[in-house]
């Protein structure tokens, strides 16, 4: 057999081991009752609950911004997050964040947003012809 | 029901439209027509045809291109697209970066850098032209029915740029013929990409994810003329014109991440970076692999395979950034336009031609029988591929796992911190293409002494190992023992490439390329190290933090620092004030000083502005900041607006202030009379007379009315002096009074009494509340020693181009067709 050849397959098992550590070494999405169980850092996917208050007062600390999620299973969990808010996540409709339990609160270090399209699809900005200009939004479904 | 709707212009659609569906037919016709023309070379008539038919394709293609731009240019906003992705307040230069913001444009954009590489190859391929233009023809036939965006047997087929506004939307405005006049401007661009970056970066990606069609195509041509060993000479340049410009957008695109997103660095391993990083991992591995073949007549098999699925790669990563599929690991991609199964489509007739010409052409690929020596240049080389494509395989892993996701249905999350988990893999495959791309140097094709190899390696390699101290030293990465390995791979790599410059100066001249491109992959390779692993975030807040032994682990100073307006914050090496903002709508600057003190003298030693921006955009989810940097030879500081105060915001909108007396304190009211002083919050007020000629526009002065005004003075502390003539008015026995305002002072006056009896005029005095302080949330970074990856870039990308020229050259004196 060609030198060659051997290193190609010796190579082609160290990418295949690679590839298995890489996907043993991943996580699942979880939820709060599972975060409470570990001290690790993981994901915890969930929607905003938006009856409850976004708190943030850049006054009094510009790096501490705290808010009420729901995770899949409904569980509803404070998140803390160390940092400036996230300038759309009222509009979120889903949020998946980075971080581990602290106590009763999620101490989140990464908070990615789902919001419905960043372009918002379906919504056309609509002035009216009249003397009070007026500023109105229709909401429209997307053909697409 | 129809409804004859108002004022659209509807022929610059149809006609873009008649071009699309023009540009498809052409496309079919010149791929089949090519095809054709490749299994019958004497038939003439088949050729001819497959080159009107290209020239119509080219010309329909420029037709949809001048058709959008006067649709975006006149703001036609009955069409989505230009709805869609501009507005009237865009400036020229942005309409443009609009015209490629929608997944139809940059479509576009790459089905016209193929018509122009068609062009290349009509003048230039000669016999490769058949076989050649059927597979980029053919492509350019996939692209094409992206957007026909018609229906075929019940599916929509592709997305038209030229689709009306209310044919994509359903709204009850479209049920008024005259909705055109109630949609006033669009949707406009989204601020991120209004950046001098997002005109240049994308024609420049797409410039390389086109022109790697090329390369494929003559493999393809190759094998199937059974060509075998000539078609590298003309690819391999094409190649190398692919590598270099994929790579020239590729940083374009990381610069424009560092200088306008809020990323806060230049590389987040973002599937849609990573995205076109991996086909460029693989043309670079198989341009190398080609040099190999060429010197040696080793590694045709994976020259070949590597060159196609470079391309391959090319579809499989428009397919993850178009198809919506990383949606939830990425939001940079676009979402889904419902081109999922076509995009899967392209992804598989392309594949399929690639396994299908590799598997009927095994028999009769050229091999060697002969086994590489080891101490041979060929050897390492094809080494240095093969560690390239494994570095490749694992970014495609990692990025792939919403892909894996969908087709198992499992639910897998993605690597939770994306940088760290990446570099943690390609630090180690950068270890070894660096070391590979020093001493392969000093190997030579086929044979070689093994000592005259040990002694030109180890000599550099001394130097190498001197200068890594130095750097190491130098740029503080001393802490982890990867870093100091990755500057040495890369040290290693510029002294051994340097010592060929040297010799390539001397005479050896084209040998440069090469050695620059990897001197210029060496300094990247730096740069990106040293910017990563040190870059510090300088805008630390301590503020209700206090430092207990043993407990700070727990929270981590915040990286947003808070200011106001006009109080200096000291921050490191930095004293820093937020001296007020600037509006230029709908953008709001904010100027921050930076002073550097010297601690022994408290002289100011370096004193600058920086001016990052933001733009409250709503409909794009708020607050979006633009960085400002300040560039430095040996590092840059970075400072990005994280939050801001919303009142500035709305000027910047335009939103009128608020008129109405609700706007100011409870008035003083004064009785008063020439020549009294009033003092208010910022100053005195000077009554300084009395004007009986006083008129007011639109009302006649009757008989017995009265019309008079009060001149007022007004002295604010800061030492400018306003005038203002409030006019009090008895017009048919009623009274009436005109207020004046002196807006730069916040005041408002009524003159709304004449009181004979006791000789007094009476002045009511209105002040608006002081305004709350102003204030702005920031963050600062410091990158030392970026420009090195700058700097690399620019090194690397000009000793592609020499290569260029120098591989065309040789095609040039081996040519006899």
């Amino acid at each position: 057999m060609k030198k060659s050849s051997v290193i190609g397959i010796v190579i082609i098992a160290l990418a295949i081991a690679m590839i298995i550590v890489m996907y043993t070494d991943s996580s699942t999405y979880s939820t709060f009752t599972e975060a409470k169980e570990t001290t690790s850092e993981l994901y915890v996917v969930g929607v905003l609950n938006k009856e409850k208050e976004l708190h943030y007062e850049p006054t009094v600390d510009a790096n501490h911004f705290s808010f009420y999620m729901y995770d899949n299973d409904g569980t509803e969990c404070k998140v803390v997050f160390r940092g400036s808010k996230p300038q759309d996540i009222e509009r979120s409709e889903q949020i998946v964040l980075t971080g581990k339990m602290v106590g009763e609160e999620f101490h989140a270090s990464k908070i990615l947003m789902k919001c419905p399209s960043k372009y918002n699809e379906g919504e056309v900005e609509v002035k009216e012809v009249s003397t009070a200009q007026t500023l109105g939004f229709v909401n429209g479904t997307n053909a697409n | 029901m129809d409804i004859t709707y108002v004022g659209e212009h509807l022929l610059p659609g149809k006609i873009g439209q008649f071009f699309v569906i023009l540009s498809f037919g052409s496309a079919l016709l010149a791929a089949i027509s090519y095809y054709f023309a490749t299994i019958d070379k004497n038939d003439r008539a088949w050729f001819r045809i497959a080159r009107i038919s290209f020239w119509i394709n080219a010309a329909a293609i420029l037709g949809i291109g001048g058709c959008l731009y006067y649709i975006i240019y006149n703001h036609l906003f009955e069409y989505h697209y230009a709805w869609s992705h501009s507005s009237r307040s865009l400036p020229t230069h942005y309409i443009i970066s609009s015209f490629w913001e929608g997944q139809e444009g940059s479509f576009w954009l790459w089905m016209f850098w193929q018509t122009i590489l068609g062009i290349l190859l009509v003048f230039r391929a000669k016999s490769w032209e058949s076989p050649v233009m059927s597979v980029v023809m053919l492509c350019q036939l996939v692209l094409a029915s992206m957007l026909i965006g018609v229906e075929i047997l019940g599916e929509r087929v592709g997305s038209s740029p030229f689709i009306l506004l209310r044919d994509a939307m359903q709204a009850p405005i479209f049920s008024d013929p005259n909705y055109l006049s109630m949609i006033t401007d669009g949707r406009g661009l989204n601020p991120l990409l209004q950046n001098y970056w997002m005109v240049i970066h994308p024609p420049t990606l797409f410039l390389g994810f086109a022109s790697m069609i090329v390369p494929f195509a003559y493999a393809v041509a190759g094998l199937w003329q059974r060509r075998y060993k000539d078609w590298m000479g003309p690819g391999l340049p094409w190649a190398l014109f692919a590598v270099m410009v994929l790579g020239a957008g590729i940083i374009m695109g990381s610069f424009w991440a560092y200088e306008a997103l809020n990323f806060g660095g230049f590389w987040a391993w973002d599937p849609v970076e990573n995205a076109s990083i991996i086909p460029w991992f693989t043309l670079i591995a198989a341009v190398h692999v080609m040099v190999a073949y060429k010197n040696s007549g080793h590694s045709y098999f994976t020259a070949t395979f590597l060159v196609m699925i470079s391309f391959v790669l090319v579809i499989y990563a428009s397919y993850l950034t178009r198809s919506g599929i990383l949606g939830e690991t990425s939001v940079h991609s676009f979402t889904d336009l419902g081109l999922f199964w076509q995009l899967i489509a392209f992804n598989l007739i392309f594949f399929a031609i690639m396994v299908g010409v590799l598997i009927a052409h095994k028999k009769h690929l050229p091999s060697s029988k002969k086994e590489e020596e080891l101490y041979s240049r060929e050897f390492w080389l094809f080494i240095g591929a093969l560690v390239l494509t494994v570095a490749c395989v694992q970014i495609i892993a990692s990025t792939s796992i919403p892909v894996f996701n969908a087709v198992f249905g499992t639910n897998v999350a993605p690597p939770v911190d994306p940088i760290q988990h990446y570099n943690k893999w390609q630090a180690g495959f950068a270890v070894v293409v660096g070391i590979l791309s020093a001493f392969t140097q000093f190997m030579k094709y086929k044979r070689m002494d093994a000592r005259k190899f040990y002694a030109a390696a180890i000599a550099s390699l001394v130097v190498a190992l001197v200068l890594t101290a130095v750097v190491v030293y130098v740029t503080k990465v001393y802490t982890n023992f990867m870093y100091i390995l990755i500057v040495f791979a890369a040290t290693y790599a510029i002294v051994a490439n340097g010592k060929i410059l040297g010799e390539a100066i001397r005479g050896k001249w084209k040998l440069a390329g090469s050695s620059i491109a990897h001197i210029g992959f060496g300094l990247l390779l730096i740069g990106a190290l040293v910017a990563a692993a040190t870059n510090e975030v300088i805008s630390l807040n301590s503020s209700g933090y206090i430092a207990v032994a043993g407990f700070d682990q727990v929270e981590k100073p915040g990286e947003n620092l808070f200011l106001t307006e006009g109080e200096p914050v000291q921050m490191g090496d930095y004293r820093i004030t937020y001296v007020g903002d600037s509006i230029a709508p709908p953008n709001v600057y904010y100027k921050i000083n930076y002073e550097e003190i010297d601690e022994e003298t408290g002289r100011v030693v370096d004193r600058f502005q920086l001016r990052p921006f933001a733009q409250n955009n709503p409909s794009m989810g708020g607050l979006i900041g633009t960085p400002d940097t300040r560039h430095y030879l040996t590092h840059d500081v970075y400072t990005l607006i994280t939050a801001a105060m919303s009142e500035t915001h709305l000027q910047a909108q335009g939103a009128e202030q608020q008129a109405g007396l609700d706007a100011y304190e409870e008035p003083a009211i004064y009785e008063t009379n020439i020549g009294d002083t009033l003092r208010y919050r910022n100053g005195y007020i000077v009554v300084t007379g009395i004007n009986r000629n006083a008129t007011v526009e639109n009302i006649s002065k009757g008989e017995d009315d009265v019309v008079v005004g009060l001149n007022l003075k007004v002295f604010a502390s800061s030492g400018e002096v306003y005038e203002a003539e409030p006019v009090f008015l008895i017009k048919d026995g009623a009274t009436y009074d005109f207020s004046k305002d002196v807006n730069e002072q916040g005041l408002r006056f009524r003159f709304s009494n004449i009181m004979p009896e006791k000789d007094k005029l009476e002045l009511m005095v209105y002040q608006k509340p002081v305004p709350e302080k102003k204030w702005v949330v920031f963050k600062a970074i410091k990158f030392p020693y970026i420009n090195f990856f700058w700097c690399g870039t620019v090194i690397m990308t000009i000793g592609f181009l020499m290569s260029i020229f120098r591989r065309n050259k040789e095609i040039k004196s081996t040519e006899l067709v």
